[in-house]
Parts: structure tokens; sequence; C-alpha cells
């Protein structure tokens, strides 16, 4: 069994993926809480072009000039978004989308170009659509380092702007914050991180490395400071296990298996998360119906109907649901079993109603007045 | 003379093609709780806005205790309408009202221990103290509000601009946000209120100003709030009318 | 004085003249360049034969595009490859055949006689790179001829004439390179390439042959692919691996440095034509030349000598001579 760690082509890739997911994860974060998710697919979408020019100016080998297209033609892409939902009728997602298939579709006419023209210039142009982790070598990943430091020495030292510019842009813009140029940063910043990413991950998928880990963090923390590392370390974990399973089972390409790690996190946090998730929330409701006693909800109906000086005052289920804050039905039927209320109907178009027999008044009434006598005694 | 908490002359703003705020000429003196009513699409928000440098003017200067409102922002606070917050940011109460204070600290310091305990005390102020390790999307419409409030007192501004903060909230929250407000006049500080409801309007208020896209009329309550300058603000839009509570005389020749 | 009808008469006319000069000698359309380099050689001046790819085309990942099927619809015999090698041409090619004449080469090669085809891996249930075996490919002359000489039927002397002698010049090419080949030293008799595209080249020549991705290059080479050569490379002291020049060489070279980190020092032998012709003016611009580059390549890198040229190939003596000395 061979030891992952020391072996030569998986340490590249681990470690060049955990790089991807860190500086997307940082960056992700802010995008999640935004509302810009959309806008790293459409950077990573409009690279392709970039990356298309990067290759038929410098050959397949120079990764820096298809690095520098792919960030050129992502910057021009999100100027066209803010020009579109400034200048026109179109909103962001509107813009976002438009934006994102022009790109894409000027790339892909280019891809199919520069492979007519063959040679090996074209050779494995097509492997920015998916990535093509495995050829990673320790050469590729010192630019990738040099990105992500200055990804996270960038949102260091600018952290009070963004996090203000983030929650509320109206008082940074108060505050005295360059509103216009610090989005004009955070744009860029995502672009770097959609760039470094593209080696490995590809064009297509890359936008769920932008988006997995923030909104998953999201679901875990409170604070701003600790979704942005906790975003960062679920990215790293995605990039580390992604690799190491394409790794050991044969085949496997390896970009999407790091998504497919990093989208399982998000759902898992969907739905566990202990005050967000889905499961919680569940258990939480359900534990707060079976502790609604019978009791209440009959104390409930008693008072109800003694303030309409009526004990056959009839309530519709759907008040007591909306008292309770959850469905009543499961009580409201023990109660009719034990003959203290009975069901009946009111108007043709509202629901079930439920009134008190006279058994059940007297059992209301009895602990009612049990309880005052109670509390008169305490005081 | 000494010089106005807000002096405001000749401003215009327009969206397009209409002007939503045209010739605005007004001084506010310091120490006053003063209220800015008018009809909706007024300008109301926009006066404010324009004061704070948030829409570009089109016409006019602006002058925060003399100065440009740039180089005043130390002293002047802002309590914006709650929409234009994200209210699912991961962020407290304590936290928000600390960001009110990342203006002092520059780019390079991080918020300490220090600026926790001015924003715990902000929050005393607004009687949200217990409430400031909770999560801001689990507090309620007025308790959100009070949070604003304390994120704008926190760094002790001399003028205090709020937008509709009584838009929303219960009877209860909106006493003891204007309770606070006269509590600050007492101190001295200068508030300005966009305010949308006209029955609150005489008890709340010293100083008071009728807009619709031009000032209508400004001064002391007792001098401003009269059926005439009511019915020129809002047209023909205000339904009932008390004659004898508008403390106003008008002038024998004016037009019903 | 022009009239609209002087205009009109004349397009219509210019439209008639084209089908009709067309008519004077019929168009064969093959897919890639080994394929319509056979054509030519078959079929000489009686057909027109053109290339729908060019040099360094890869086969494996080719879509046509609208002027590629106006071509297609022009051609009076499409040949192509077959065995799957055009794998994103499947559709045009089946609705095709339909509506023109065709000639799988490969399929119709390997079904005349002995040899035969190698079963493939995965998705291809047989290897397509047939004429990477003289011999195996030579198979395909008469057929090819057959179907050249049903569209031109005047030429039909002529076309078979040319068939044998491609037939004769295709088997002196195999006993070439099975004398080269058998020069390198069996321990090093391993052919390392960027793809599995060789095994014909291996089976016939008795070399061993690796590729560090499967049949198609289609799918990118996993990291698993990439550790196995690495350790293929460690285990047997493989000297050289090759590069193809329809393969972007970041995986090569991704092997050669994870092998040095092995400590196991393997140096790229040099490209390789696996795919794809050359450029025109090189040695390998055709498919006779293509295989001879491979072998002078293959035999220098591993540590073995070039055969003496046979006459039959002898017109190829210059550029041989070119591409060695290159080597130094």
């Amino acid at each position: 069994m061979f030891n992952p760690f020391t072996d030569y082509t998986l340490q590249n890739v681990m470690i060049g993926a955990a790089l991807i997911g860190v500086i997307s994860g940082v960056l992700g974060a802010f995008a999640v809480l935004r509302r810009e998710s959309l806008l790293g697919d459409t950077l990573s979408h409009a690279a392709l072009p970039g990356v298309c020019i990067g290759f038929m100016i410098a050959g397949a080998r120079a990764m820096t000039p298809i690095m520098a297209g792919a960030l050129a033609t992502g910057i021009v892409a999100a100027l066209m978004v803010v020009g579109l939902t400034r200048h026109t009728r179109l909103k962001m997602d509107a813009a976002l989308a438009t934006t994102l298939s022009l790109g894409f579709a000027l790339g892909v006419v280019l891809l199919t170009w520069i492979q007519r023209q063959g040679g090996a210039a074209q050779a494995g142009l097509d492997s920015f659509l998916f990535g093509q982790a495995a050829a990673t070598t320790r050469a590729d990943l010192y630019p990738m380092m040099g990105l992500t430091g200055l990804a996270i020495a960038g949102v260091a030292l600018l952290w009070k702007p963004l996090k203000l510019m983030s929650f509320d842009p109206e008082f940074a813009a108060v505050a005295g914050l360059p509103v216009h140029w610090l989005n004009r940063v955070l744009t860029a910043m995502i672009a770097l991180a959609v760039v470094t990413g593209l080696q490995m991950v590809g064009v297509v998928l890359m936008t769920a490395m932008v988006v997995a880990p923030g909104a998953a963090a999201r679901q875990w923390c409170g604070s701003l400071l600790g979704m942005v590392v906790m975003a960062a370390a679920f990215g790293a974990t995605a990039g580390i296990s992604g690799g190491l399973i394409s790794a050991l089972a044969p085949g496997l390409s390896t970009g999407p298996v790091v998504v497919l790690v990093a989208v399982s996190i998000a759902l898992v946090s969907l739905l566990v998360a202990p005050r967000r998730g889905l499961i919680p929330q569940w258990w939480r409701t359900r534990h707060r119906r079976s502790h609604t006693s019978t009791d209440r909800i009959l104390q409930t109906l008693y008072e109800l109907a003694r303030e309409h000086g009526d004990w056959r005052y009839r309530i519709e289920e759907g008040a007591v649901d909306a008292y309770y804050g959850m469905i009543t039905e499961p009580q409201l039927t023990a109660l009719a079993d034990r003959g203290l209320v009975v069901s009946a109907r009111h108007m043709p178009d509202e629901g079930r109603h439920w009134q008190l027999t006279d058994a059940g008044v007297a059992y209301a009434g009895e602990r009612h007045s049990r309880r005052d006598r109670r509390a008169a005694a305490s005081r | 003379m000494s010089e106005d908490a807000l002096h405001v002359e000749d401003l215009t703003v327009s969206y397009g093609d209409r002007p939503a705020l045209w010739d605005i000429d007004l001084n506010i003196p310091p120490g006053v709780l003063a209220g800015v009513v008018g009809p909706n699409g007024a300008g109301k928000s926009t006066l404010l806005k324009a004061v704070l440098g948030l829409v570009p003017r089109s016409a006019g200067h602006v002058r925060v205790f003399g100065q440009p409102y740039a180089r005043q922002r130390r002293r002047v606070g802002y309590v914006p309408q709650r929409s234009s917050v994200d209210w699912d940011f991961p962020t407290t109460a304590v936290d928000v009202v600390t960001m009110g204070l990342y203006g002092t600290l520059g780019l390079l310091r991080w918020p300490g221990r220090r600026e926790r305990d001015q924003a715990l005390r902000a929050l005393e102020e607004v009687g949200m103290d217990a409430l400031a390790d909770r999560q801001i999307s689990e507090l309620s419409g007025g308790q959100q509000q009070r949070v604003f409030i304390a994120r704008a007192l926190v760094q002790k501004p001399d003028l205090l601009l709020l937008d509709e903060p009584m838009a929303g909230v219960d009877a209860t929250t909106e006493h003891r946000i204007i309770e606070l407000l006269a509590e600050l006049r007492r101190r001295g500080r200068t508030i300005i209120v966009v305010h949308h409801d006209l029955q609150t309007v005489q008890r709340y208020f010293d100083w008071l100003v009728f807009m619709n896209v031009r000032v209508i009329a400004a001064g002391r309550l007792d001098a401003v709030y009269t059926a005439r300058n009511l019915r020129r603000t809002y047209g023909g839009q205000v339904a009932l009318l008390d004659e004898p509570s508008t403390r106003g005389t008008d002038a024998p020749d004016a037009p019903p | 004085m022009i009239t609209r009808w002087t205009v009109l008469t004349g397009l219509l006319a210019g439209l008639l003249v084209g089908p009709v000069s067309a008519l004077a000698q019929p168009m064969v359309l093959g897919t890639t360049g080994m394929v319509a380099d056979t054509v030519d050689a078959v079929g000489g001046e009686c057909v027109e034969a053109r290339a729908l790819m060019g040099p360094g085309v890869d086969p494996h990942l080719y879509q046509a595009s609208a002027s590629d099927v106006r071509a297609f619809q022009q051609a009076d015999l499409i040949v192509y490859n077959g065995f799957g090698l055009e794998g994103q041409l499947d559709d045009v090619l089946t609705r095709f055949g339909e509506r023109r004449a065709t000639l799988a080469l490969a399929e119709a090669a390997a079904a005349q006689g002995s040899g035969g085809a190698i079963d493939g891996a995965g998705d291809f249930a047989t290897d397509p790179h047939l004429w990477m075996d003289a011999a195996l490919w030579s198979q395909g002359a008469a057929p090819l001829g057959e179907a050249l000489a049903a569209i031109a039927p005047d030429c039909r002397d002529a076309i078979v004439a040319r068939a044998d002698a491609l037939e004769a010049r295709l088997q002196a090419l195999d006993r070439w390179i099975e004398a080269s080949v058998a020069s390198i030293p069996a321990a090093q008799r391993i052919l390392l390439t960027a793809h599995d595209a060789f095994r014909y080249y291996g089976r016939a020549y008795d070399i061993e042959v690796q590729g560090v991705q499967g049949i198609s290059t289609s799918a990118e080479a996993s990291v698993a692919d990439i550790r196995a050569t690495t350790a293929l490379i460690a285990e047997r002291d493989i000297p050289a691996i090759f590069v193809e020049t329809t393969i972007n060489p970041r995986n090569i070279e991704a092997v050669v440095k994870a092998a040095r980190e092995r400590s196991a020092e393997v140096s790229i032998g040099g490209t390789l034509y696996g795919d794809a012709l050359g450029e025109p003016g090189t040695l390998a611009d055709s498919l006779v030349g293509m295989l001879m580059h491979n072998t002078a390549r293959i035999t220098g890198a591993l540590g073995g000598e070039l055969a003496p040229l046979p006459p039959a190939l002898a017109g190829r003596r210059e550029a041989l001579d070119a591409l060695r000395s290159r080597d130094g």
C-alpha cells in the first residue's frame, strides 16, 4: 500500500487542489453573502476565450500567458455585467447569464477553431473545460501559492471595508468608503480565484468551488471571520480528499471529484448544522409538538370560549395551529377521543372547527380555577 | 451667530428626467429635534441621502456645522431605512454596533476590548444590551431598529439623521425610540428625523420641515404647523384636519 | 445593357457550370490525413483527394463544422478510418452512409485476410489505429481500388495498378520497420507513449507498448494513470518516453518529473506521429513517411539502428537523412 503523502504526483495534486480550495473558499464566502454566486460562474465561463487567446499567442506550455488571458477576459466580462446593469433595464441575474453565455460561446468557437488548425498548439486546450489536475507539476504550484497568498493578504488588509460593504453598502458609503472601487477589487480577487483553479478544475465546474465551501460555512458560523476561515478549511478538505480519492480509484478525473466532495460537504451542512440545518429544525419542531400538551390546547379553547361568552364557541383548527406555531391536529384528536372536544363545521369555505363538550368545559374549568388558586396562594 | 447644524442651499437632485429635490434651502439650528414630513415621493429620504453624499447633487451645496460633510463624518450618525441591509448576514448585535466604530480605527487597527465596551454601552442606551450576542437574523423588527440606532450612536455624533425610524415598528418600540431621541436632544445633540406619521408630529418634534420636492415651510413647530402649510404640502391628501388643533394662525386673506 | 435578366441567367449558368465541371474529376473526401494520403496514392490523377483533418488534428476529438458537411455533400466517395476513431463524426458518417458511397478503410483492411484487428478496451470494441501496421494497412489497398474504380470507371486499370504498387511499397516498409526494430536490445524494447495508439505497431514489429492514456484522448489522464506509468518506468528502467503531436505534452512532462523523484532517469525520446500526419514538406507528411519518422525516433531513443532503405522507399532517403542529422 503506497503512502500518499510521499508520492510526488499525488503531493502536487493534493497541494494544488488544497490551494484552490482555500482561495475559492475565502473569496467565495464573500460572493455567497453578497448574493453574487453566479458571478463566479460568469467569470469562469468567460475565462475560456481568454484561455484560447493566451494559447494562440504563446502555445500550450506557457501557463502565464494563458492565465493572464483568462484573467483579462474575466475582467472584461465583469465590466460588461456592470455596464449592462447600469445602462440597460437588465437586472443582475439576466446580465450575468447573458455575459456567461456570450463568453462561453465565444470560447467554444475559438476552441474548435484552434482545434481545426491542429498541431501540438491545440493539444490539451480542451482540458480547460474540466481541468487536468493529474499533470500538475511542482512548477505549477508556485504561481498558485503566490496567488493564494496574495488573495489572503488582500482580504486580511481590507477586512473591515469588505465586511462593512458586504453587510450594509449604504452605511459603508456614508462612512466614506470608496464602495465602487472596493467592489471592483473584490470582483478582481474573485476572478483571480477562478483563474487559479482553471487548470485543475476547469471552466465548467470552477463555479462550484466558489459557491459550495462558502455556502457550507454559512451554516455553521455566526461571525464573518468564522465563516471565511471555515470556508477555507472546507475548500482545502475538498481539495485534499478529492485528490486522494481520484488517485486511489483508477480512471477518475480529479477536478470533478474535488467538486463532488465540496458539494457533498455543502449538502451535509445544509442538512445537519445545529442551528440552521434542516434536520435539527425538523427535530426541534417535533420536540415542540410532542411537548405541547393536550391540556394547554384545551385551556386555549376554554379561554377563547370564555372571552366570547359562549361555551359552544367554534374555533377553526387553523387558528389553533397558528397560535402554537405547529400542526395541532394530533392533540385535538386525542382530546376528542377523551370526549372533551368535538369537531364541527361552520362556514362552507372554512376548515374544520372544534368546540368544547360539557365534559370539556368542566375539565378545563376545574384546572383553570386550580391554577388561579395556586397563583393567588403564591402571591 | 452660532453655526447651523445643517445648512442646505440651492440643493437640487434628480433621478432621470424629473427632479426629486429642487432648490432646497434649509437651515436647521443645533440642539433641536426636527421632523421632516411630506407626502410619498416628496424626496425626504433623498434629502438625507444628498446630505450624506449617497446620491449625486445636480446643484447646490450642503454644510454640516459649517463644513462639507466629508470633513464631518465622525460627527454625523445615520440610521437608514431598514431595507438596505442583508439580515441573514452572520453577525451579532454587538458586532453590528462595533462596525459603527470602524471609521475611527483606520485600515490597520482591529477592534478590541475598548471598542466592544463602547458598543455595549451604546446597546445599553437603546435597551438592547441583554441581546448583545444574539444573531441579528433572530431579532424582531423593533430590536433590529434599535441596534441600528445604537450603531449610529456609538461614535457619539453631534448630528443624528434618521430615515423613518418608526416605520413598521410596534408602539412600545416607537415610544422607546422617541424617548431616546428626546434624551439625546436634552444632552445637546441635533436630531433630524424623516417621519411618515402626521398624527404624532406635534407630540414628537420641536422643529418641523414641510417638504414636497421643495421646502414648503421650515421652523419651530408652533410657527410652522398650520392648516395652510399642511394643505400646501399635501395638496388634497390630508382628509381630516381639526382646525382648532393647529396652533398657527392663518393670515385672513390666505386661500382656503 | 445589363438587365436583371442577364444577371439572373448568368447566375443560373454559373450554378450549372459548377456541378458540371465537378463531374470532370470525382472528389474523394478522406477523414484523417493517413486515409487521405492512401486515397491519393491509389487514386492519383483520376480523383481529387481531400483531407478533412489537417496535420496535427486529433481525430478522436474532431467535430464536423457546417463547411465540413458541405464538403461531405460534394464528395463522390467518403473514405474514413472506422472502428470508432472519428468518435465525434459518428452521426454524420452514418447519415451520409445512407446517401453516398462510403468506405471504412481500416475495417476493410481488417476484413481482408490474415492479421486482423486487435480488441480494444472500454468504449472501443476494436482498436482503430490500424495504419501503424504497414502490412495490415496494405490489405486495404485492393478494396480501396475497387471503390475508387467504381466512381472513376475510365481509370480502372490505372487505379488497380497503383493499388498494387502501394501494396508492394507498404510491404517493403513493413519489412524495413521490422528489421530496424529488431535491432533494439530486448531489455529496452518498450515503447511508452502518450496514448494507446501504437498497439498494432507493437504487435507487428515485436515491441512492447504502453500508453499513459487509453485508446482515446477524449478522457483526461487521471492521477492513477500518471502514477501507474511512473511506476512502470521505475520498475522496468525504461530509458525513453515519447510525446505525440496531437497531445499536450504536459502529461508526459509530469511523468518525467515524477519518475525523476523516484530516481528513475527517463528522457523524452522525441515526438511521434500517432493520430495525424505532419506538416507538408516534412518527412511525416505521408503515411509511409510518418511510419519512417516514428521508427527512426524509436530506434534512436531506445538504442537500436535503422536497417538499410529498400529501393521502394528510396524516394524518402533525403528526408530521412535530414531527420537523423537533426538529432546530431
